[in-house]
């Protein structure tokens, strides 16, 4: 495939298959946000040092600034947009919300793709476990207390639910 | 270097004809804000039903659903991307710049340069000294030059590239030394003489009779370094210029006022024909305060195409946008008495300013002026000089100017505590400036807690057990400090009110408050649907903020200084008491009670006599009062009394509350590397009253976090000069060289609420967003000292350094001394 | 956004297609595997390929076996695969905490064995945007002629700054690359992993264009060998080593036999300390023996300034952390 002409990449984005046209040179940031429309993963550094953009691929967390779109082509994409359930926020996004998570908001979405495929690896972290979990998510505003504290919440919240 | 396209507003009356400017506001008395029955901290309805509780923010389910938007989640149809070309030197004349290359590629729609919006601007006044894009001379590496609108990105990268600039390097200075030994290398034509950017000197009292006779005096050297702030989302903007003459910029602002009048004089546009809009910001810390070229260069951009023009700065370019932390180099000598009272202070203070004066003026006199609490100083002088240097322009980072003095002050107590063998804990109560006072530089004090701060910090950090107590390479520290909520003039000279909201209400049962101010994550959006919720008993989600839009909005000055909960609270609390009032009237009347009885709370409208009898929904009664007095609506504002010293610069710093602080930092250092992990800061803050006790929690803990982050890992350092090096070139200007601390590295922190109930805030509250992040420097240097018998003088405390000063003293020795001093088990 | 140079795209599905893509544009192609550090350098115009061959459809490249010959790993394991094996957790801990100490958890998600070990070297005046190298006026590794760090040197000293690289080095590791001969002929070599790394900070290792590396090789007499690794960085989380140390230990705190030390973040490549043997041959561990091992360390490692903090102080670091790498593979306290 050549360099300038635009290619047909199909990915399954929160569920619902979606193509686009993009030149190989596109990462899936700039996919999702820029032809896509879901603008909801964020860029804060767009070379891999902040994790801002962290998506799931396949359900394994992923920055997707520096992921190349069509290295995603055939495979599943998650991203803060797929999180709800019909409308209703995931308990993790809820808990974000009442435990002051998110201040600017601008991490949250990368920090909460983090947090969700931890629990759905592990039911009962340990607050060092989040900790390391999302030791690559940068948050400039909380000092990360609140952040973790909401994960303990959700944690806590599914598994009495799962009950 | 425009398309050729005319650039001038229709409707803009031809030269000649213009209006005469600079027309002196009249000078009336300051506004007096509406004094309320029981006060401004009393709840309104009995007991509060919304204030002091744990409550979600208006704008969080957005933002974690990930439909909050910010200024790059925007597109508009036929939008541009444009990009700015930056200078490589750190100083050159620039001799001549041609685009005509760039402008020949195909996809580029447009070049502008200085020459076409060339107007002088600046934050302070009496200091523009900016430009949107330089015409003579660059200033730093990175300092922008022209700017190119193209279909995408990368289509303006390869059009910068095209444009040849011929520059005439000029010798470049690049720190405080150099500056002043280097006159005429002069960074900045607008400075009053050589290279320095303003200079203050002020003197209260006989510091040197009082120096003379204490019997304690120590000396000092200190050395901050530079930081950012480093907010997570870059700086961007989208500007629309439309067929009517009339300019739309979204921008990821903290100041959406200043932008809006800077916007109109540069670019020559009527200031009613532009618009700014402030979409989710994150993040700020006081970065984002000042206009940007981006934002002046997207306009200008949209002016000559006629479309749409996005900008998106990179995160490099955050750094050379900077405005931080200035680096100052201080000097203190501090006088204390055998039983612990500080006598007198003296600071020799130098601020390496940058390229350009921002808010410099102001850091200039915060330098000093912002030390005189929460201790009493009987006597103090500051003389602080700000220089230009070939770097990036410093500004006001979170804690503006007082947090580098507020670092080499509270370790110069701890060394006098150790000098005259008393705790550090019980030499600052003693110290105490008290309530209701005047500091010795004329500030008034209302409320003050800083005595149950440092209680707190006392207690839950185990204080008395820790101290001087444990091993070799373990230590705790304390350090206390004191903020503004706001200051007591716009930066503009003008009298009208600093902050306003306008409220009104829906017969749906739906309240609109409407302000201009500014949410950067803060979370004032919220604070006012709190103030509105409590006083009219409004659940939250039925509640609107309309906040930073210059066309809705009224003016409020921005999120800087701590200003918004106060002053903006202020001004909804008066808002929503006015409507409260003709709702109660309202329906006393219809009911044949007293006012006074009248209950809103949780949805309902009732009479607290006979609540049974005399009930409906809050919706109803606002129908009822419609009926009875028109369309609801009401305005609030907030203008500060006249405060400060009789002096000159005696308002900078004046305030109409203070917030105090106090921390104690628990460190682990290995001796043999010289890391220090912080594994504990207790922080305990007084913020009034605690609106919404997990965002003041938040603040507090954010605060920290960047204090400590500050001390120990963060400089925005520049690259040594050296043969083939250029000067001035930014160690690394990328989130991977400019190490913020991960969740892994954080301390801790534990956030302990103090509520003193300031007889002027919006329920007594004060701020929360700055103050708390002073201590945090120092406690964790004393700390330090305490686990290793060293003083960390300079910052940053990186490993390298405490291993010199390790192997430097006789730590050890040191240690024990200071162990030995404070005795056996209390 | 930080933009990406324009390039052409292949995706080949086999070690075969891969080389055929290679060798049907010579010297134009840039191999990209997790991505981790090909697209940041992309981005900084470190590298400017006409195409990317993107290896992540090669199935034969994934997985880990153990057998008799030893463990194989695939070059497209990602380093989270590699620090959570069962296998490998049981027998290789030095490998698992290099390979934990990577980056953060997402780049550990995305990364591979392969591209850690073909991980490119990384300099202060390199590993920036073009902007800013344009500002300093670029240096040899990339557009100019000078270098930075040793100004009268004709070579780049970049740091080798693979986190796994070193451990596998004193584990005895193999590396296998797959090339293609004129004729189309595909075969395979394995070459020490130490012999894999030249230095020379340009290109640090042996691959010619055209090659690949298609799996890792620790042989059965790695297997008990006690690992440790140890790292230097200042934030606990998505830095890059300012400096590492490997060790591998034959016996046990009791009498070392045989002891290898690899330390790197050095030069351009991993620096595999010599004349242990005379040390610790037959010796127990003590105060005394760790001493004599840090010294040598110190001797034989030479931190430069392109790699942040001060370059005394991480010289000053050999020995500590070597000590520290030492007492861990023995479960001793350092
Ligand atoms: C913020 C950040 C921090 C980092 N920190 C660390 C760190 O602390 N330690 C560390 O070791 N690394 C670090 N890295 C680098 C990198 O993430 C890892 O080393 C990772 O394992 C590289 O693997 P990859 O598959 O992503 O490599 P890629 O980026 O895909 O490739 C890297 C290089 O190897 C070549 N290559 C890849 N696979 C092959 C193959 N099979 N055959 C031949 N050539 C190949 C590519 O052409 C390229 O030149 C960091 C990266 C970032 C962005
Ligand atoms: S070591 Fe020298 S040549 Fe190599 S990347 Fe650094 S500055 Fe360039
Ligand atoms: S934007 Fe992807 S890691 Fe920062
Ligand atoms: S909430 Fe602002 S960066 Fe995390």
């Amino acid at each position: 495939m050549d360099a300038a002409a635009l290619v047909p990449c199909t990915m399954q984005v929160n569920g619902d298959a979606r193509t686009c046209a993009i030149t190989p040179a596109t990462t899936l940031l700039e996919a999702l946000r820029y032809t896509l429309g879901l603008t909801g993963s964020k860029q804060g550094c767009d070379k891999g040092d902040c994790g801002a953009c962290t998506v799931l691929v396949d359900g394994v967390p992923t920055l997707s600034c520096l992921t190349l779109a069509l290295a995603c082509d055939g495979r599943a994409v998650t991203t803060v947009e797929g999180l709800a359930d019909k409308g209703v926020p995931h308990p993790l996004q809820d808990a974000f919300d009442r435990t002051g998570g998110a201040q600017c908001g601008f991490c949250t979405p990368g920090m909460l793709m983090s947090a969700y495929a931890l629990l759905q690896r592990e039911a009962a972290p340990t607050r060092d476990e989040i900790s390391h979990a999302l030791s690559g998510n940068l948050c400039r505003c909380t000092g990360y207390t609140k952040i973790l504290d909401a994960v303990e919440l959700a944690a806590a919240e599914l598994r009495e639910r799962a009950k | 270097m425009s398309d050729g396209k005319p650039t001038q507003a229709p409707g803009t009356p031809p030269a000649g004809m213009a209006i005469p400017g600079n027309r002196t506001m009249p000078k009336e008395d300051r506004l007096t804000p509406p004094v309320w029955e029981g006060g401004r901290a009393a709840p309104p309805n009995g007991d509060f039903r919304m204030i002091g509780k744990r409550n979600r923010k208006v704008e969080g389910l957005a933002k974690v659903t990930g439909r909050a938007v910010y200024a790059d989640d925007l597109v508009l149809p036929r939008m541009l991307h444009a990009k700015l070309l930056r200078s490589i030197h750190a100083h050159a004349r620039i001799v001549s710049i041609d685009a005509s290359a760039a402008l020949a590629l195909p996809g580029v729609h447009a070049v502008v340069t200085g020459a076409d919006m060339p107007t002088h601007f600046g934050i302070i006044p009496w200091t523009e000294d900016e430009q949107a894009l330089c015409t003579d001379k660059v200033r730093y590496v990175g300092d922008a030059i022209a700017a190119v609108a193209a279909d995408d990105e990368r289509t303006c990268e390869e059009a910068l590239k095209l444009v040849r600039v011929e520059y005439e390097p000029l010798p470049a200075v690049t720190d405080i030394e150099t500056a002043l030994a280097h006159p005429e290398w002069q960074v900045n034509e607008k400075a009053g003489e050589g290279n320095i950017s303003k200079h203050v000197r002020l003197e209260f009292g006989d510091v040197d009779g009082a120096l003379a006779a204490s019997d304690h005096v120590v000396e000092g050297d200190y050395w901050y370094e530079g930081s950012t702030h480093a907010p997570l989302e870059p700086h961007c903007c989208v500007a629309e210029f439309d067929s009517t003459g009339f300019l739309t910029v979204w921008s990821s602002t903290q100041v959406a006022h200043y932008l809006h009048r800077d916007l109109a004089k540069v670019l020559n546009l009527p200031t009613q024909r532009v618009r700014v809009i402030q979409p989710v910001v994150g993040g700020g810390f006081g970065g984002k305060s000042e206009p940007f070229s981006l934002e002046f260069a997207a306009a200008k951009l949209s002016m000559v195409t006629g479309r749409p023009v996005k900008i998106l700065y990179t995160r490099e370019e955050v750094f050379y946008a900077h405005r931080g932390r200035h680096p100052m180099r201080l000097r203190y000598r501090t006088g204390m008495t055998a039983d612990g009272a500080i006598t007198g202070t003296d600071a020799l203070v130098q601020l390496d300013g940058g390229a350009y004066s921002s808010f410099g003026l102001v850091t200039t006199y915060y330098s000093g002026q912002l030390l005189t609490a929460p201790y009493a100083l009987p006597a103090y002088r500051f003389d602080s000089t700000r220089v230009f240097t070939n770097k990036p322009a410093c500004g006001p980072k979170r804690g503006h100017g007082s947090v580098q003095p507020r670092f080499a002050f509270e370790c110069q107590l701890d060394k006098l505590c150790e000098k005259a063998g008393l705790d550090p804990i019980e030499v600052r109560r003693r110290n105490f400036i008290g309530e209701r006072t005047k500091t010795v530089n004329g500030m008034r004090v209302t409320s003050n807690g800083f005595l149950e701060c440092l209680d707190a910090v006392e207690r839950e950090s185990g204080w008395a057990a820790k101290f001087r107590r444990m091993p070799y390479g373990r230590g705790i520290g304390v350090a206390g400090s004191m903020y503004i909520s706001g200051t007591n003039y716009c930066i503009y000279p003008n009298e009208m009110p600093q902050s306003a909201v306008q409220l009104r209400l829906d017969r749906s049962g739906r309240a609109t408050v409407m302000s201009g101010c500014s949410d950067i994550g803060q979370g004032v959006e919220s604070v006012l649907a709190y103030i509105v919720c409590e006083e009219l008993g409004l659940d939250l989600r039925d509640v609107r903020v309309v906040a930073a839009d210059t066309d809705l909005t009224p003016v409020d000055l921005g999120a800087y200084s701590s200003r918004e909960t106060f002053m903006v609270g202020n001004a909804c609390l008066d808002a929503a008491r006015h409507l409260r009032l003709k709702i109660a009237q309202t329906l006393a009347e219809r009911w044949g009670v007293a006012a006074g009885e009248i209950v809103l709370a949780n949805g309902v409208a009732c009479a607290s006599s006979d609540p049974g009898r005399f009930a409906i929904s809050v919706k109803e009664a606002f129908q009822w009062a419609e009926a009875r007095h028109g369309t609801l609506g009401s305005v609030g504002w907030y203008q500060s009394p006249k405060l400060g010293g009789e002096y000159r610069g005696g308002t900078i710093g004046a305030s109409p509350a203070y917030s105090f602080t106090a921390h104690v930092a628990e460190v682990e250092c290995d001796p043999e590397t010289g890391f220090v992990a912080v594994k504990h800061i207790w922080v305990a803050h007084d913020c009034g009253r605690a609106l919404n006790p997990v965002t003041v929690e938040g603040q507090m803990e954010g605060s920290a976090y960047m204090g400590f982050g500050e001390a120990l890992l963060e400089t925005q350092r520049y690259k040594d000069a050296a043969p083939g090096h250029a000067f001035g070139l930014h160690h690394g200007p990328s989130l991977l060289d400019y190490r913020m601390p991960t969740s892994l590295d954080t301390p801790e922190l534990h956030a302990l609420i103090v509520e003193s109930v300031d007889p002027e805030g919006p329920y007594g509250a004060k701020e929360a967003g700055e103050g708390p992040l002073h201590p945090s420097i120092p406690a964790i240097a004393n700390a330090i000292h305490d686990a290793l018998g060293v003083r960390c003088d300079a910052l940053p405390f990186d490993p390298p350094s405490v291993m010199r000063l390790l192997r430097a003293g006789e730590a050890r020795a040191n240690w024990e001394r200071a162990r030995a001093q404070v005795g056996g088990p209390r | 956004m930080l933009t990406l140079p324009a390039f052409a795209w292949s995706r080949p599905q086999s070690v075969e297609d891969a080389l055929a893509v290679l060798a049907a544009h010579p010297g134009e192609c840039l191999i990209v595997a997790g991505g981790t550090d090909a697209v940041p350098n992309l981005k900084h115009r470190l590298h400017e390929p006409r195409r990317l061959v993107h290896l992540g459809g090669i199935g034969e490249l994934r997985g880990i076996r153990a057998g008799d010959a030893g463990l194989e790993v695939g070059a497209l394991v990602t380093l989270t695969e590699l620090a959570s094996h069962p296998h490998v957790r049981e027998h290789f801990p030095g490998v698992v905490t290099a390979a934990a100490h990577v980056a953060s958890p997402q780049i550990r998600n995305m990364g591979t064995v392969g591209g850690n070990l073909c991980l490119d070297t990384r300099c202060t005046y390199y590993n920036q945007t073009f902007f800013w190298r344009e500002a300093l006026g670029f240096c040899l590794k990339k557009d100019g002629t000078r270098c930075h760090v040793v100004p009268q040197g004709k070579r780049c000293v970049a740091a080798h700054s693979s986190d796994v690289a070193p451990v596998w080095i004193a584990l005895g590791a193999e590396v296998e690359i797959a090339s293609r001969d004129a004729d189309g002929a595909v075969s395979r070599r394995s070459i020490p992993v130490e012999a894999f790394f030249v230095g020379d900070g340009v290109h640090n290792n042996v691959l010619a264009p055209g090659e690949l590396v298609t799996r890792v090789l620790v042989p059965g007499a790695a297997y008990g060998l006690r690992t440790s690794y140890r790292k230097l960085r200042p934030r606990a989380a998505i830095d890059f080593p300012m400096l590492s140390v490997a060790v591998a230990v034959r016996g046990d705190a009791a009498r070392i036999e045989e002891l290898r030390v690899v330390v790197s973040a050095l030069g351009a490549k991993p620096r595999t300390l010599g004349g242990l043997d005379a040390i610790v041959a037959g010796r127990a561990h003590d105060a005394a023996l760790a001493e004599a091992v840090g010294a040598v360390a110190h001797k034989q490692c030479h931190p430069l300034s392109n790699v942040p903090y001060d370059t005394d102080w991480r010289h000053d670091m050999v020995p500590v952390f070597v000590k520290r790498a030492l007492a861990d593979a023995l479960g001793v306290p350092a």
